[in-house]
């Protein structure tokens, strides 16, 4: 298990480097620049800015000064866009802001979610099971552009109990609505996803000896369904994970909470490269950490995974 | 001890009833062995199931299932978790799919004992040990910590063998315990049977399509088509003496070692349509001695046989 996780994380240098060569080349075909505009800069302009910021060198020059800038200064580089600000100011600003409502809005996913597709499954077909379905269904077509404004109105405008936006340091107050937006049709994918294998366990020859042994209903579920029933929701759950903790534009936008989600689209928007390839990388280290801590989890529960990777 | 009296099991499925078992009765005593052969969709297995309180949701059942005088029928699933394993076991067919594969071998064993005679770890783990020991898997000790995955198939039988004994029932009900099994193994396994019935004092319940594990194991057998008894009679004078065109065919459907040139004979046609109950003999339209009567009138079991051809008259 030790010697994987170690192959694993040996593998993360050259998976990332072929990623920034890709993305750094692949940015740089779009048209357009950091420092286009409606009207443009006169060409005396234009040449000192591209000095300013090495843009001038050739493109193959550039990504070795940004690939060994931050090889040994951990330097992703100055933002093209903001003034005065780098890479890494912009990330230690907007991430803890993501990070922080992605986290609650997890907890939410995970602590509604299983419980929600556990008691579906275990009334399969009865007033609790379609209450719960219909409930799933009803909030997975409720995209977050829907939600949040609906939250807002509700909360903020007609009850007053939560700030309709900002975020204040991450007061709990703050942190409520960007996290019921964000994470309500992942909710609802949980529970499904739950409900439905749950459904194929309960099913499956081992539970029904499980039965044959005379145990309490308790301990069936518990101690001989809930494990192999959690593995497609942990499957599913790596992946949205990360996309959580990195926020998501439209939360950012919407609450003014001021995250990455944010920061990445401006990237977008204005060709500031810096930015975007930091964050790229970021999203990549996060995908990485998470898929190996999901295939470990996985390793923990299934003793056949385990045989498989020492 | 256990007697199963007129047992109907019909499951409700989208395209109408299906009649799995009709008007099954047999008694099983203390000590004795019992088969209980037919060919698949025969309803042999709904009725193990129906014993156990196992049945599917969308069963229904009528009749009497008599354990020590009490019906089981009538049970809740809390009474019947009082019975299941520690009075009545039960072995499942396949081994490969009947064992947790996320939980360990003694977990498995221990969790039965803890449950049902309220025993600590250390001693259910001792119970585990001698039970494993008894099922002959050898270097029981090492292996407890081991998953299923980690053993054979024939090792994994012995295990569920074990899970069926470690409350030492007095019934165990053995469904198709080595049809999922290698030809080797599957002997082992039969022999095994043989000698935890005889070390335990156990009634067995054998259920099988197999009439040739069925001769060296039971006292009597009970031979099921359709969901309904075609005979019902001793090991020796089923064999010696088939009163039934069925049993006729299914014993020249199995091979005789003694007499090689002796064709195998299949019996022609598929199993019955269940969705109608049937009122004429299930068997007829396979049947090569059925007469016009056996297409419009359902035989009765009389004197261990249903069949309204006399004996006499059967090729």
């Amino acid at each position: 298990m030790f010697n994987y996780t170690l192959r694993r994380l040996l593998m993360v240098l050259p998976t990332l480097l072929i990623l920034v060569i890709f993305a750094f080349y692949l940015m740089r075909l779009a048209p357009g620049g950091p420092f286009t505009s409606e009207r443009p800069l006169p060409p005396a302009v234009m040449a000192n800015v591209l000095e300013r910021y090495g843009m001038d060198e050739p493109l193959h020059v550039q990504l070795w000064t940004y690939v060994s800038n931050i090889l040994c200064c951990f330097d992703f580089g100055p933002s093209f866009s903001q003034k005065d600000r780098t890479v890494n100011d912009v990330i230690a600003q907007g991430f803890p802001v993501t990070l922080t409502y992605g986290f609650w809005s997890a907890v939410f996913v995970l602590v509604l979610g299983i419980p929600l597709g556990i008691i579906a499954a275990l009334r399969h077909n009865g007033f609790w099971d379609y209450t719960m379905t219909g409930l799933a269904i009803f909030s997975q077509i409720f995209p977050n552009f829907v939600l949040a404004p609906l939250l807002v109105l509700l909360f903020t405008l007609s009850w007053g109990l939560l700030p309709g936006g900002g975020w204040n340091g991450g007061q709990w107050e703050y942190v409520v609505m960007p996290a019921i937006a964000l994470g309500t049709s992942y909710m609802a994918s949980v529970a499904r996803l739950t409900r439905g294998s749950m459904l194929e366990v309960l099913n499956s020859p081992y539970i029904r000896t499980a039965r044959a042994k005379g145990l309490p209903e308790r301990t069936i579920i518990i101690r001989h369904a809930l494990k192999p029933a959690l593995l497609p929701t942990l499957t599913y759950m790596g992946p949205v994970f990360v996309y959580m903790i990195t926020g998501s534009v439209f939360v950012d936008v919407f609450f003014s909470t001021g995250g990455i989600g944010q920061d990445f689209i401006n990237g977008a928007y204005s060709r500031d490269y810096a930015i975007l390839l930091g964050l790229a990388i970021l999203y990549a280290v996060l995908t990485f950490a998470l898929t190996l801590m999901v295939d470990l989890l996985y390793a923990w529960i299934d003793p056949k995974v385990r045989a498989g990777l020492s | 001890m256990l007697s199963v009296e007129n047992l109907h099991i019909r499951f409700r499925t989208g395209d109408g009833l299906v009649h799995a078992v009709n008007d099954v009765s047999f008694e099983v005593s203390a000590g004795q062995q019992i088969a209980v052969v037919g060919e698949s969709g025969s309803g042999k297995s709904q009725i193990a199931l129906a014993i156990m309180g196992l049945l599917a949701k969308n069963a229904e059942v009528e009749g009497r299932i008599l354990w020590n005088g009490d019906d089981l029928l009538t049970k809740s699933n809390r009474e019947m978790n009082r019975i299941r394993a520690r009075e009545i076991g039960i072995i499942f067919q396949d081994p490969m799919s009947s064992l947790n594969p996320y939980m360990t071998i003694e977990r498995q064993l221990t969790e039965i004992v803890e449950n049902h005679e309220g025993l600590s770890r250390r001693d259910a783990r001792a119970r585990a040990l001698q039970v494993m020991d008894a099922v002959r898997i050898p270097d029981a000790k090492s292996r407890l910590r081991a998953y299923p995955h980690e053993f054979s198939g024939g090792m994994r039988q012995r295990i569920v063998i074990a899970m069926a004994l470690m409350c030492q029932p007095k019934l165990i009900l053995a469904d198709e315990p080595t049809t999922a099994l290698d030809v080797t193994v599957q002997a082992q396994i039969m022999q095994l049977l043989a000698d935890v019935q005889r070390d335990f004092g156990t009634s067995v319940m054998l259920i099988t399509h197999d009439l040739g594990v069925v001769a060296g194991f039971c006292e009597e057998v009970v031979v099921l088509y359709g969901g309904r008894i075609m005979e019902e009679a001793g090991t020796e004078a089923l064999f010696d003496q088939p009163a039934h065109p069925y049993t006729r065919g299914l014993l020249r459907a199995v091979p005789n070692i003694d007499d090689p040139s002796d064709a195998l004979t299949a019996i022609p046609g598929s199993p019955p349509n269940q969705h109608r109950f049937p009122q004429s003999c299930p068997f007829a339209p396979r049947c090569v001695d059925a007469v016009d009567t056996c297409r419009d009138t359902l035989p009765i079991l009389q004197q261990g046989r249903a069949c309204l051809r006399p004996v006499e008259e059967l090729t």
